[in-house]
């Protein structure tokens, strides 16, 4: 089974027999039928015997969908219908691969998505055609170590608990040179989530000791952002574009930079030009046809969402945002006809995974018809919308309330606004940003001192609930403590302090009583709920360490896969 | 930036034809590959015909990706740089790999003299490109013996020599080989034959490469350890 080695070389290819590759289970995705025999030919002389071959991304996934793949070979340009790209963020975001799968994009010549930067979903290498029987071993080889090296720090980092995975980065530096600079930037990435950015910071100027990473520049670049330092995270992004031309992940970063800074006419040249580098992300239409449509650029902003939904078609990533966002563009081009039709379309196609699509699309129809002057039909968008909220306790993230508000306002109704707006204070009291656009819209209602007085309440409301609780813990009570976090939780469910709170009491609950399984569960649940609120937290980091501390070592180690 | 409007229609159309040529070479090679991979001189008599013609294929394919690669511009930032670190032992098996067949076939020995585990930051397609296309030429030209030498320099360049025992470059071709490896890579006018575009090619990979103050550079000797010809590959 072994590759013919001809004797002529006198340094035979190395660790050819290490690795069993003739068990593994494969898929080869290719639209040619002559490649994919090609491909196959090739791996039965690896010793394959398990191998299937789809001809298109669509008849992949039925594939991935019942067969757990040990590797796929996958070319990235497959005709009309998916991609290869699209193939793998679907099987990824639907967990149809093993993180120890091996996945090889391959391509006719080398693709823009190979240098993007930070894209999610990463195949393990690029192949670029023609592959030898001896190119695939050298590289499907090289893959299997490099998963070896990063399998426990992977599965920490699945679990969140980054600062284990960091960790094991620093242990793992020393003993593979190779792979150094990848740590490197994997335990920056750790750092960066774990609300570490000074420590995030050190480990780029660390890279850059060693080489000119442009990674590594735009990690430190978005490191200003976060802080605050707009100008300069501009430059660097720009001295990063200016290297490196295909780094799309620096347009990204430069047009939010422009955004930051009230600068939308940059922010949409920025996002069009990496939009017709690389134009088949979902998230970077929407982008581009969210910041056009502030801008008042109708027919950017139409052409971008008008692209978004037709990615979408074949992408997990597809979003109802463009579909509102185009709703809106036929609201502004006077025919409301066409964006009521396609909030009908959006409610259909998004039902079952966004709840909330039916609320959404109601605003935005209630936006069409005040933008377009039909103050009735406006009103009674308005009307309905406050029965939709008052028939469930949920409430959409912050963004769609503080919209919602300002139209609910906008078109007379006056008691559900109020009591969004005392929702967002008591979910976020200590965010002082954040109440200041509250009072803007309470200002902009005429409502400026009853809102004052409201935002005053709901303030202490949160903070009361709060203090109660840690002062119970304080004083050894960790009983009452856990139980009433538990209330609290209830009547405030998005305040990131009180959440963060109670998972901590419930920590130290276990650390002064034992283990429970229950509490570890509860706490668990909390702390991932605040951080899909608000990634990348040093509080989030340390509890999630001390947590997995707290579990009971039974798996010994390794995590066994599902078959 | 500054494309016509017509240009994304004309680079589709372009980037879907290579694509499908791609795939042609690639079924090409691959079976000449396994034919040869069966056959010997003795058993089958179009054993010499059969490695010409994955000689050409290999040519072909050359030809090809440095065609695409130029056209996406090389050298400026347009094309989709990628440095990444990587070991030696990385990147000379992936040679090793695309070239064994032809070697075989054709009887030539390909003497490596490397450090498998050091590791060095390039763009791994465009130097797998530029050897193996260095390597293909080599075989054509040399005796029996090509030499593929890898070694990190006193003053910190990784020196990367492909040499062979065959009659050595023409006067014409060392030539266009200084005029290619000169900082100022003015004009095309060495690009009067197919060695020419390969040269090119080879140099402006090596020219993309930089570190600190330092940019890559490609030189043609005739000598080395053989007396035939070397193609000097140095990267910052």
């Amino acid at each position: 089974m072994n590759a013919p080695v001809t004797g002529a070389v006198n340094a035979p290819v190395k660790a050819v027999t290490e690795i069993d590759w003739a068990d593994k289970n494969y898929l080869v995705v290719d639209d040619f039928i002559g490649v994919r025999q090609l491909l196959r030919e090739s791996l039965r002389s690896l010793g394959a015997k398990n191998i299937d071959q789809a001809s298109s991304g669509g008849e992949a996934m039925g594939l991935l969908a019942r067969i757990r793949y040990d590797v796929v070979l996958c070319d990235y340009n497959l005709g009309d219908g998916k991609n290869g790209q699209q193939v793998l963020e679907e099987a990824r975001v639907r967990n149809l691969i093993n993180p120890s799968t091996v996945w090889l994009m391959v391509s006719a010549e080398k693709s823009v998505e190979s240098v993007m930067g930070a894209a999610e979903h990463q195949p393990d290498a690029y192949l670029i055609k023609p592959i030898t029987e001896g190119v695939l071993l050298t590289r499907l080889n090289r893959v299997w170590h490099r998963k070896q090296i990063f399998r426990l720090i992977d599965q920490a980092y699945t679990e969140k608990d980054y600062l284990r995975a960091a960790r094991l980065c620093d242990a793992a530096i020393g003993a593979h040179k190779a792979h150094e600079i990848d740590l490197l930037r994997m335990k920056a990435k750790l750092m960066e989530k774990s609300g570490e950015p000074v420590k995030a910071r050190e480990v780029y100027e660390r890279v850059l000791e060693q080489r000119e990473y442009q990674w590594a520049r735009a990690g430190i670049a978005k490191i200003r952002m976060a802080n605050g330092e707009f100008e300069q995270a501009r430059q660097a992004f720009q001295s990063v574009i200016a290297e490196n031309r295909y780094y799309i992940d620096a347009y990204d970063q430069l047009a939010l930079a422009y955004q930051n800074m009230g600068k939308l006419d940059e922010a949409c040249a920025i996002l069009e030009r990496a939009a017709k580098l690389s134009p088949n992300s979902v998230l970077r239409q929407r982008s581009l046809g969210n910041v056009a449509l502030k801008l008042g650029n109708v027919q950017m902003a139409e052409k971008a969402f008008r692209k978004c939904i037709a990615i979408g078609e074949y992408s997990i990533m597809k979003t109802p945002d463009a579909y509102l966002g185009l709703a809106r563009v036929c609201g502004q081009k006077n025919d409301p006809k066409e964006a009521l039709r396609l909030l009908l379309q959006a409610q259909r196609e998004f039902a079952a995974d966004h709840p909330d699509i039916a609320l959404r699309s109601k605003i935005t129809e209630g936006l069409v018809y005040h933008e377009s002057g039909d103050y009735r039909r406006a009103r009674k968008a308005g009307d309905e919308l406050e029965a939709l909220l008052n028939a469930t306790e949920d409430r959409p993230d912050v963004p769609t309330c503080l919209e919602l508000a300002t139209l609910l306002f906008a078109v007379g109704v006056k008691d559900a606004p109020v009591e969004l707006l005392c929702y967002v204070i008591r979910n976020n009291h200590d965010n002082p940003l954040l109440l200041d656009d509250v009072q803007k819209i309470f200002d902009k209602a005429r409502l400026g001192d009853e809102g004052l007085e409201l935002i005053r309440a709901s303030k202490k409301e949160a903070i009361d609930l709060m203090n109660q609780g840690v002062l119970l813990w304080k004083t050894g009570k960790l009983k009452d403590a856990v139980a009433w976090m538990r209330q609290a939780r209830k009547k405030v469910p998005n305040n990131q302090r009180i959440l963060f709170n109670a998972a901590q009491i419930l920590v130290s609950h276990m650390q002064q009583h034992g283990y429970d399984p229950a509490l570890s569960a509860e706490a668990y649940e909390v702390l991932h709920h605040v951080d899909r609120l608000l990634p990348g937290q040093q509080r989030f980091a340390q509890l999630m360490e001390q947590l997995a501390q707290l579990q009971p070592v039974v798996e010994g180690g390794a995590i066994a896969e599902v078959a | 930036m500054d494309d016509t409007p017509d240009a994304p229609e004309l680079s589709l159309f372009l980037a879907s034809t290579a694509h499908d040529m791609k795939n042609s070479i690639s079924v090409l090679s691959g079976t000449l590959e396994r034919l040869l991979a069966r056959a010997t001189p003795q058993t089958e008599s179009a054993y010499p015909e059969m490695a010409h013609m994955l000689y050409q294929t290999k040519r072909l394919n050359d030809n090809l990706m440095q065609l695409l690669a130029l056209y996406k511009q090389v050298g400026t930032p347009a094309y989709p740089f990628d440095v990444q670190p990587l070991e030696l032992g990385q990147l000379v098996d992936q040679v090793v790999a695309l070239e064994r067949m032809l070697l075989q076939s054709r009887g030539v020995k390909l003497e490596l003299d490397y450090d498998p585990d050091l590791v060095w930051h390039f763009d791994e397609d465009l130097i797998v490109g530029v050897l193996s296309h260095a390597i293909n030429n080599a075989i054509h030209y040399t005796c029996d013996t090509v030499r593929l030498a890898i070694r990190t320099t006193d003053d910190g360049w990784l020196e990367l020599r492909v040499e062979d025992n065959g009659p050595g470059y023409p006067p014409a071709l060392l030539r266009a080989g200084a005029i290619a490896t000169k900082e100022t890579a003015g004009g095309m006018n060495f690009l009067t034959n197919s060695a020419g575009l390969g040269l090119y090619f080879s140099s402006e990979v090596a020219r993309m490469h930089r570190h600190r103050e330092r940019r890559g550079g490609l030189r043609l000797e005739n000598g080395g350890r053989y007396g035939g010809g070397c193609f000097i590959l140095s990267l910052p």
